[in-house]
């Protein structure tokens, strides 16, 4: 497995990324001195405290937002800007609320110029892949949260990107709809599996998730440390392997007020 | 929750009912009972004075006929001034040239009330058709114009973002996200002016006219007669009224995403 | 229990047709913590909205001490996931709030303000206004607010719903002192299992809807509780068995 993995190629490589706001207050150093490398088809886990960067993190390594300094190469070309050789999952969902579950899934295709039958089709597949067979013309506030980011999950797909960025994607869902979305997540990405960076203040979820965790400090954020995931899946919340690191990670995490 | 929504609607309606019952009878009560009555005529007068002005003409026509000139007058260059204030509020909020460019004229002439306009519509327009469609084209523009921009400025940057990560042109995001996000926003304004516009007629039809419900109001002032008046007045809230319904019914039809029906 | 603090019995509740709340009973004695866990969408808010009479339920009682409850008499407070502070009022004055309307005289209102404090680790921060805190900051001058009233029963939504583990914890143990030292009787609802099992002295399992009681636990794990030790974890795995559908 180990093996595997270190032959597999590296599919983001960040070198000393910085990103610094300013403002009429003066300049702030969000993130610091990032380098991180993300191989192929790795589920990659963010972790870090409540205000820590982690949100910047990911927007700079999917070229969301510029850095300050540093580069983010994918697949071996530099990121400047945001392009549809990546996937975003965004937090707060932002799907289009005027369009229907299958106009969302399909807005990146038709963008594109990808020609009606071939972006229904593959929207339609997406949409089968989540768990939304039925909802297709359903609007977003018809639907529950859950599946709202099932959608938001679905349209990130659609576009076949290289990588997948999931900014906490689950972070407004209660306790037990975010176990079966965690479930799905990984049911998802073993159907079509892509590299995965997702980003989350929950540890637990992390473990869950993850291939690798990397945890960051608080503002300005830096890596901090890094865990290997090897426990199989599917896993067990309350196996004690797993109590045990999420009390290791929780105790090093850095403290927030 | 339908069950709700629809029992909320039917009390709404019962409210209003009862509210204009009783904003009627204080009326009746307060010039039948008071010396107000000297100076203002009576609910039961004016309301059988509108119906009755449907067969008996005022001036020239009945009082469909009003309505009909005055409508005339208003939804063309109501509609002309929604395009036009679409547009520019639209690009006015998106783009920041145009907002630098048109944005400081506009907060000047933005406070100037119709009836200011009428000496500069008549030296631009003559005495004709054209002042008072100036005027009705002005009160639709500027409201449609501050809303659509609005509407424009409050597009949410993460959706920007999003369309962007999707491979979204900066074309496309224009009429793919600022634009349809912009929907709501345009449709309060559109509301507005549809109200502030036809409520222009009777500035309108100050400019020499000789029909339509502003001229009703304004002619039979000269003649003092307060019973023509306020048949002129209940036309112009009735028809207003109508106007506003069926304004929030097109809404109703093309913003459906709004709504929330589970 | 001879004289429980609240009694609830046969709660039902409609909305039309709509079995909502279906012949709920249960007893809360008085000092107690009990936490209600239930599924996702299993209507825990119309359960909360009929304990405090938001909704005037359809059939059954409410008693506190004894007495059908009264708002108004009987000082109930609330804690929701939303947090509202008083933006203009530093965080002694909102802690000290309550007690202001209450009429509560100054020096008693300061006793009560500095033990809160002292066990919401606020002490320094108490001439800090709202926007100068972080977000978990807020949540404890709420929580703090409502323990200082001394509150015959108080109602919690969920509170630490969207918060990291990590200051999770950190909350969890101060409530828990707080619930000591006060000795408030707290009903506590949550979706989070494992919470529920840190927190309780009992358990009140609700099923989907209509509600219903499904189970009624006795959490007798000694304090300080242990989240990875093996009783521990079989209670939290009885009640997971018990509710789950994902």
């Amino acid at each position: 497995m180990d093996e595997a993995r270190h032959m597999s190629k590296s599919i983001i490589v960040a070198q000393g990324i910085s990103k610094t706001f300013t403002n009429k207050r003066g300049s702030t150093k969000v993130i610091e001195n990032i380098n991180l490398e993300v191989r192929e088809n790795e589920f990659l886990c963010l972790v870090g405290p409540g205000q820590c960067g982690k949100t910047t993190a990911v927007n700079v390594l999917s070229g969301l937002e510029p850095a300050s300094t540093g580069t983010v190469k994918i697949n071996g070309k530099t990121i400047t800007r945001p392009g549809p050789d990546r996937g975003f999952v965004f937090q707060s969902t932002a799907l289009y609320p005027w369009l229907t579950v299958m106009g969302n899934v399909e807005y990146g295709p038709k963008v594109r110029g990808i020609k009606k039958s071939e972006r229904r089709e593959k929207a339609q597949y997406y949409i089968n892949l989540v768990g939304l067979e039925g909802f297709e013309h359903s609007y977003p506030n018809q639907l529950s949260g859950g599946m709202q980011q099932r959608v938001g999950i679905a349209r990130a797909y659609c576009n076949e990107p290289v990588v997948l960025f999931m900014d906490q994607p689950f972070g407004a869902l209660d306790a037990q709809t975010r176990y079966l979305m965690q479930e799905e997540i990984i049911r998802i990405w073993e159907t079509a599996k892509r590299t995965i960076v997702f980003v989350t203040n929950n540890i637990e979820e992390a473990i869950y998730l993850a291939d690798r965790i990397v945890l960051l400090t608080n503002t300005p954020t830096q890596i901090k440390k890094e865990y290997k995931i090897d426990f199989p899946r599917p896993r067990d919340y309350t196996d004690p392997d797993f109590l045990a690191l999420r009390e290791e990670i929780t105790n090093e995490m850095d403290k927030t007020l | 929750m339908i069950d709700n929504t629809r029992r909320s609607r039917k009390h709404g309606a019962r409210a209003a009912v009862i509210s204009i019952f009783v904003f009627l009878l204080i009326w009746q009560a307060a010039t039948t009972f008071t010396s107000l009555g000297i100076l203002m005529p009576s609910p039961l007068i004016s309301l059988s004075a509108f119906f009755k002005s449907f067969i008996v003409p005022i001036g020239p026509y009945p009082i469909f006929i009003h309505i009909y000139w005055s409508l005339v007058r208003v939804v063309p260059f109501y509609i002309v001034g929604a395009i036009a204030g679409i547009i520019l509020g639209i690009t006015m909020g998106w783009y920041k040239p145009v907002a630098a460019i048109f944005r400081p004229i506009f907060e000047i002439l933005r406070p100037i009330p119709p009836i200011a306009w009428i000496p500069i519509a008549i030296v631009w327009f003559g005495i004709g058709e054209g002042s008072k469609w100036f005027l009705i084209f002005l009160a639709a523009f500027m409201n449609v114009t501050i809303n659509s921009f609005a509407g424009a400025r409050s597009t949410d940057p993460v959706l920007v973002g999003c369309s962007k990560m999707l491979g979204a042109s900066d074309w496309q995001i224009f009429t793919t996200v600022v634009l349809p996000g912009s929907v709501p926003y345009i449709f309060a304004g559109l509301q507005v002016a549809l109200s502030s516009s036809w409520a222009t007629i009777v500035a309108a039809e100050m400019i020499r006219s000789s029909e339509g419900v502003g001229w009703i109001i304004i002619s039979s002032q000269e003649t003092n007669n307060s019973v023509n008046t306020l048949v002129g007045v209940v036309a112009i809230g009735i028809v207003g009224f109508i106007l506003a319904v069926i304004m929030r019914e097109v809404e109703a039809v093309l913003v459906k995403w709004t709504k929330r029906d589970i | 229990m001879d004289n429980p603090k609240v009694k609830v019995i046969n709660l039902t509740k409609k909305f039309g047709d709509l079995l909502v709340l279906d012949d709920v009973s249960f007893e809360v004695a008085e000092k107690e913590f009990m936490c209600v866990v239930g599924p996702t969408g299993c209507g825990k808010t119309t359960f909360l909205n009929s304990l405090t009479k938001l909704y005037l339920p359809t059939s059954g009682e409410i008693l506190v001490n004894g007495e059908p409850v009264d708002m108004k008499k009987n000082n109930i407070s609330y804690i929701f996931q939303e947090q509202s502070t008083m933006p203009w009022l530093t965080v002694e004055e909102n802690v000290g709030f309550g007690l202001a309307i209450k009429g509560v005289d100054a020096k008693a209102k300061r006793e009560a303000v500095d033990e809160v404090l002292e066990i919401v680790g606020l002490n320094d921060y108490r001439k800090y206004y709202p926007n100068e805190l972080s977000a978990s900051m807020l949540q404890r001058v709420v929580i703090a607010r409502a323990f200082a009233t001394k509150p015959e029963l108080l109602l919690m939504d969920e509170p630490y719903g969207q918060l990291d583990i990590e200051l999770r914890f950190k909350l969890e143990d101060e409530l828990i002192k707080l619930w000591q030292r006060t000795q408030t009787t707290v009903l506590f609802i949550t979706h989070n299992i494992e919470e529920a099992v840190y927190l309780s002295e009992k358990i009140l399992v609700l099923t989907n809807k209509p509600t219903k009681i499904k189970k009624i636990i006795d959490n007798h794990l000694p304090r300080p509780r242990n989240v990875v030790d093996p009783e521990f974890i079989k209670l939290r795995n009885e009640v997971t068995e018990l509710i789950k559908w994902w």
